[in-house]
């Protein structure tokens, strides 16, 4: 034993002067993000001794550097990223390796902005049958600093997709929602230090937790040992939102005995300066505890949940908001004895579970297991009503419009002097016209004896119902990898999800009424003669011999369940070798979904209750991509196909009513591609991207409330086709002001609709297909010459001549949207100015209106106005915004930083800005018969000037 | 931390925060009711519904509008709840009746039977609809004599409820008196009447074209007297479709003459939608037709076989209206038809 430690001794002493010799000294560690110990990829090491750029190196994707050979001495080593505060650290070269272990970057996040869902207002949108998701994109690089949160007011989209095609991953495993694909940002609404730790990737990137998508993959940590250690805490008012906001957190970091904790909580509370009726009443609670052993295994624990309760917004058309003399108008609320009411209202409490194991053996090898579950409540709700005059007030028939149009083909629209009674009655906001009128509700319910039912009790014809969707998502991941080569990583996984969600609904206030019952009215009205047919639920009717008298709390409606299981398993090749990075990965999978019934349908009762048939898909994706890093150089590249399952809640023609599958459902394919340039030197910073995606054979459905069929319709559109092609271009450029830089951003899109899709359009109450038919003008109509007189020109054949096919665009985002300003950041103040430019943002169509039926009219003759006309999308004016902010930190005692940032943006009121809304599916009767006309559209507009102040303490 | 937290709360009103936590909200008063003397205090005579309707004969029976302070009082006698009135009620005092053309929908939930309503008639128009007087807005379009209000807001402004009431018991009247001015607009029972086996009806070849073009409707008509084998009291889409199909209509022929139901039913054109139905009963010679609306709840209840066969007379009870000299029953729901069998 001594004799091996003599040998060794002596092996060292000789062999050491040979190491001084030879140049050995060096410099190793890992470039992290000061705010927890996140690696930060690809940062830009430079070496100097005095002014001589000695080496140069980038950061590893995991953050490692190291610089070898070095003569012994003195170093100035400069470590940059973009989005971070250029840090430089003195080293000193002693023989050997040294290992600086971590070192940290600042974030160049002045603002300290938290964006999170409840950046995004409420929008009603349920019953309109449109979808209303915003995305939510964080910085990780100079274009997506500034998009992310500048552009968000104006509900930007990166690069036109679908807020579903964005991956969120929650410590590495996917929790986009199970049933139709949405990012899950409310699950954790609030808890902005909890998350604050993340990877964000963009495009096609990769993350390195599976195949991804492509539309950026961000992962949030959500384990102690990721949150900076010590206690944060802020208050925050804002006039767009909710006024105030208190926040605290506390984390223990890893302590010495490998334990860590954190827990945060806040609350959210109060209306705003601009949309009567939305307010938040939201809580939100995260504990955590995990134990490292030897560095080696990890393990984690964390509980987390946002009980939220937030009041909606609508959209109306125009007519009313000009009515009522303002964009912000908010139909969903009255008042009830003085106070506002909101009859939509979110509340939700969906808790989330997280159990993580880690094993790094060693440097080279690391295996991931973690457990998912999520279960709670969501429910959202609204007024419902039986038999009895429609209480929302911005209702058709309440409008001046209903009674007078000018133009006088318009069906019964011909009486100027009732369409005055109807707008003076808005204008001046007589007998509550503007609002829902609770009053009147609850004096209706109360009058109401119904002795079919009982003799004494009252029988509400107006309630409040709640719509409840209750999910318990269970999600199994475990994850390996291993690097096997100096130049080689394998990484691979397997996943498996379980969900099971209910959805139902139940009576939340009876306002004033002793019980309502549960029969479809919409069925009553063509079935009236038919008991059997109108019941919700028929078997009960059958034991009882009557529909059921619901009280408060009680299951009504409808009521199903949705199953999905989804298995997937994928595989990483990463190659890395000094210049160059490239990858392979390929996933594979089967998703299959099912609905049970809970409820018999008096309308279908042969297929709503039990089983419904079992959808299955084979999914599957590959990815490849190449970079090539040259100093301040980056270039880089992805292509990658896409193979996936459609969701539950777009697969079913009548979900509420039925099992019914959508017909001719299949995989959703997409093709997407994106090449990328970047440059990184001395606070210059630029990043420009082309991006190209084709997705084909999307399915969607859209259910409305139709009361021209008394029921809600639904329409299936299976075959939709995108296409998304653009430039992205971020830019930080400093100029000769110490701290002052010019930073832009432009996103130039052209997403546009490319196929022919097929609609099949069913009525809730009625077993039948109202229409299967394609929808022709979908994706383009024609706009026809005419001659200077005005009239249409035909050919010699008699054909009409078309001047130009107008394509129909992908909606609800501008496809232009453009930033420059100036950022000032020194010594701790933060100050910036930011003039913001939207355009080609274009309204959500509907499928009714591009259907040969709606075009050509009941005369079932084409005209080419009448193409130009019912087919049309609208295009929103292009909007100008300014905002601007400043922010200050002062670190007191080297320990205490308190500071404060405050935003005001908009700050030219521009309230003309739409940023989205829909088009109603009703058409009005021509009176020679030879047309239709469209209802108006509603939308949604922009807050005019709003502030955002957060005063912050940690230590 | 805590004066800028204390600043911050500041900022907010407590108005703000109030149903926020504690989501409760207070339940509303009563509405608010009128008095005659609340009405006739603002400077406003009430007249009878027989001299109103007496001011349109003075008119020259053409259609009033009411410039005058003066109103009518009377009891709701009808209910939309069953469908065949549809966006109006009746009113009736002890001298007459007459419809109120409301404009609004479900307005049973808001005026029950037996409801006193006063309705300030200045602002209002007063016109005849082929024989039966109405009280509505004035109409824009000169297609009607009088519009239907429509805009709630002009609705409370002229149409004040009183107190609640009993409902009011329907007059017997024999079929002599059944065109009588002072019962045309009440609640009246017609006793031991029989059925005729004929009927009246106007369908369309397509209900979505023009009502007015002869070729495009269908008459089926007295003239013919059958009652086309359309045993329901009036037919839902889904029933006209059943009796289109089972060929009850195939012999009409449009109003131009042009084409039989039978041809442009094996050419698919004729579309459905519901219909209402007048069903000729009589009584002392004197025929009454009773009006159904396709939309009813009870449109597709099967007139009793007794009936039909003539083996049992009916009772009937509804508002009495004129239709171009013809009187008519509206049933404003099934308690309204007595069947005088055995079985009572």
């Amino acid at each position: 034993m001594y004799r091996k430690l003599l040998a060794i001794l002596f092996a060292a002493i000789f062999a050491f002067p040979a190491f001084a010799q030879e140049n050995k000294g060096g410099v190793e560690g890992t470039v992290v993000n000061r705010n927890g110990r996140v690696p930060v990829p690809d940062a830009a090491i430079t070496l100097y001794r005095g002014e001589t750029v000695v080496q140069q190196s980038q950061a590893g994707s995991d953050g490692y550097f190291s610089f070898g050979n070095l003569p012994d001495g003195i170093y100035r080593m400069t470590v940059e990223s973009p989005g971070f505060e250029r840090s430089v650290v003195n080293v000193t070269v002693e023989g050997f390796m040294k290992d600086l272990m971590f070192v940290s970057l600042v974030a160049t996040e002045a603002l300290a902005i938290d964006i999170d869902d409840s950046n995004f207002a409420e929008f009603d949108m349920i019953d309109s049958g449109y979808d209303d998701a915003p995305s939510i994109i964080y910085g990780n690089d100079v274009y997506s600093n500034i998009a992310g949160y500048g552009f968000s007011q104006i509900r930007f989209r990166q690069r036109g997709y679908d807020s579903r095609t964005q991956d969120v991953y929650l410590s590495g495993v996917r929790l986009n929602d199970a049933l139709t694909g949405y990012t899950p940002w409310s699950l954790w609404s609030g808890l902005n230090e909890a998350t604050r730790n993340k990877e964000i990737e963009n495009g096609l990137d990769m993350s390195g937790y599976g195949v991804g998508g492509y539309n950026g993959v961000t992962n949030i940590f959500a384990t102690p040992s990721t949150m900076r250690k010590g206690y944060r805490f802020s208050v925050l008012t804002n006039s767009a939102f909710y006024r105030l906001r208190l926040m605290g957190s506390y984390a223990t970091g890893e302590m010495d005995n490998g334990w860590s904790f954190a827990v945060n909580v806040s609350a959210r509370i109060g209306g705003n300066d601009w949309v009567e009726g939305m307010y938040y009443r939201a809580f939100a609670y995260y504990l955590g505890a995990e134990k490292n052993w030897y560095d080696t295994h990890r393990l984690s624990l964390a509980i987390f949940g946002s009980p939220v309760q937030r009041g909606a917004q609508n959209g109306s058309t125009q007519e009313v908001y000009d009515l009522v003399g303002s964009n912000y108008y908010n139909s969903n609320w009255g008042y009830q004895n003085g106070k506002v009411r909101n009859a939509r209202v979110r509340n939700n409490h969906e808790p989330v579970a997280v159990l993580k194991y880690s094993w790094t053996p060693d440097d080279r090898l690391g295996l991931d297991v973690t457990a998912i579950y999520r279960t709670g409540r969501n429910g959202y709700s609204a007024l419902d009503w039986y038999d009895a005059p429609d209480p929302r007030p911005d209702y058709y028939r309440n409008l001046p419009s209903y009674f007078y149009n000018p133009e006088s083909n318009m069906s019964n629209r011909d009486d100027p002097y009732l369409a005055g009674w109807a707008e003076e009655a808005w204008i001046y906001n007589y007998n509550n016209t503007q609002h829902i009128n609770w009053d009147r509700l609850y004096n209706v319910n109360r009058n109401n004896i119904d002795a079919e039912y009982d003799p004494e009790l009252k029988r509400s014809k107006y309630i409040q119902e709640e719509r409840r969707t209750d999910q318990n998502d269970l999600n199994l991941n475990a994850q390996v990898k291993y690097r096997f080569d100096r130049w080689f990583t394998l990484k691979g996984g397997v996943n498996y999800r379980l969900n099971r969600t209910q959805y139902y609904k139940i009576v939340k206030d009876l306002l004033g009424g002793d019980y309502y019952v549960n029969i479809d009215q919409f069925a009553e009205r063509d079935f009236a003669m038919e008991e059997e047919k109108i019941q919700n639920d028929l078997q009960y009717y059958l034991i009882n011999g009557h529909a059921e008298m619901l009280q408060k709390g009680d299951r009504y409606g409808y009521d199903y369940t949705a199953n999905v299981h989804d298995a997937r398993l994928w595989a990483d090749l990463d190659f890395e070798h000094g210049n160059w990075k490239a990858y392979l990965a390929a996933q594979g999978g089967y998703n299959t979904f099912w609905r049970f019934g809970n409820v018999q349908k008096g309308l279908f009762p042969d297929n709503s209750y039990g089983k419904s048939d079992v959808a299955g898909f084979f999914t599957w994706r590959a990815k490849a991509g190449a970079t090539y890093i040259n100093g301040p150089h980056r270039v880089w590249a992805n292509v990658g196909y896409y193979n996936d399952a459609p969701y539950f809640a777009s697969s079913f023609v009548s979900p509420r009513t039925r099992n019914s599958l959508t017909p001719n459902l299949t995989t959703e394919k997409t093709f997407s591609a994106d090449l990328s340039y970047a440059f990184n030197k001395n606070g210059y910073s630029v990043r420009v991207t082309g991006f190209y995606s084709n997705i084909s054979d999307q399915t969607d459905l859209m259910s409305f409330y139709d009361d021209s069929q008394n029921s809600f319709t639904n329409f299936a559109m299976t075959g939709i086709g995108q296409r998304h092609a653009g430039v992205e271009l971020g830019f930080k450029v400093p100029v000769p002001v110490q701290g002052l830089s010019v930073v832009g951003a432009l996103n130039w899109g052209d997403y546009i609709y490319t196929t022919t899709p097929h609609v099949i359009q069913t009525v809730d109450n009625n077993g039948e297909i109202v229409m299967d038919a394609t929808v022709p003008y979908w994706k383009a109509h024609n706009i026809y010459q005419k001659d200077a007189a005005g009239n249409y020109v035909t050919d010699a054949s008699g054909e009409y001549v078309v001047s130009k096919v107008q394509k129909h665009y992908v909606p609800s985002t501008p496809q232009i949207a453009a930033s420059l300003g100036l950022d000032y950041s020194f010594n701790y103040l933060f100050a910036g100015i930011e003039l913001q430019y939207f355009d080609k943002m274009y309204l959500d169509m509907n499928p009714l209106y591009r259907t040969d039926m709606a075009v050509m009219g009941p005369d079932v003759r084409w005209t080419p106005e009448e193409e130009e006309y019912m087919a049309a999308q609208e295009r929103f004016p292009h909007a100008f915004v300014l905002s601007a902010n400043i922010g200050k930190s002062w670190y007191i005692q080297r320990k205490y930083n308190i500071g404060f940032s405050l935003e005001v943006r908009n700050i030219l009121n521009n309230r003309s800005v739409k940023t989205g809304g829909y088009e109603q599916t009703r058409l009005i009767d021509s009176e020679d018969f030879t047309r239709y006309y469209r209802f108006d559209s509603r939308y949604f507009y922009m807050v005019g000037v709003n502030y955002m102040l957060n005063i912050y303490f940690r230590f | 931390m805590l004066v800028a937290g204390a600043a911050a709360l500041s900022f907010v009103s407590c108005d703000e925060f109030e149903p926020v936590f504690t989501g409760k909200y207070a339940e509303p008063e009563a509405t608010r009711t009128y008095t005659k003397a609340e009405i006739e205090a603002e400077g406003i005579e009430f007249i009878s519904i027989g001299e109103l309707k007496q001011m349109y004969y003075d008119n020259g029976s053409m259609p009033l509008n009411i410039k005058e302070d003066i109103a009518v009082a009377g009891q709701v006698t009808t209910s939309d709840e069953e469908g065949n009135f549809y966006r109006s009620f009746y009113i009736q005092d002890e001298t007459s009746g007459i419809e109120i053309k409301i404009g609004l929908t479900g307005l049973y939930n808001e005026y029950k039977l037996g409801q006193w309503v006063y309705v300030k008639l200045n602002g209002l128009t007063l016109g005849d609809y082929h024989g039966s007087l109405q009280v509505g807005y004035e109409d824009f379009t000169g297609e009607y004599e009088t519009a239907y209000m429509g805009v709630r807001f002009l609705v409370e402004a002229h149409v004040l409820k009183g107190e609640p009431g009993q409902p009011l018991s329907p007059i017997e009247i024999t079929a002599d008196r059944m065109t009588d001015e002072e019962l045309i607009g009440k609640y009246v029972v017609i006793r031991d009447v029989t059925y005729t086996n004929t009927l009246f009806c106007l369908a369309y070849v397509d209900p979505n074209l023009n009502h007015k073009d002869q070729s495009n409707r269908i008459f089926l008509d007295e003239d013919n007297k059958k009652a086309w084998g359309v045993i329901t009291w009036a037919m839902s889409d889904t029933k006209f479709e059943e009796y289109l199909d089972a060929g009850n209509f195939d012999t009409a022929t449009t109003g131009d003459n042009a084409h039989t139901v039978a041809e442009l039913r094996a050419q698919g054109r004729i579309g459905t939608t519901a219909y209402s139905v007048t069903q000729y009963f009589e009584a002392d010679g004197q025929t009454v037709g009773v009006r159904t609306s396709g939309y009813s709840k009870f449109s597709d209840h099967e007139i009793l076989k007794e009936v039909r066969d003539g083996s049992a007379t009916v009772d009937f009870t509804g508002i009495l209206t004129l239709y171009d000299d013809e009187p008519q029953i509206t049933l404003i729901d099934e308690t309204g038809i007595h069947v005088n069998n055995d079985e009572v």
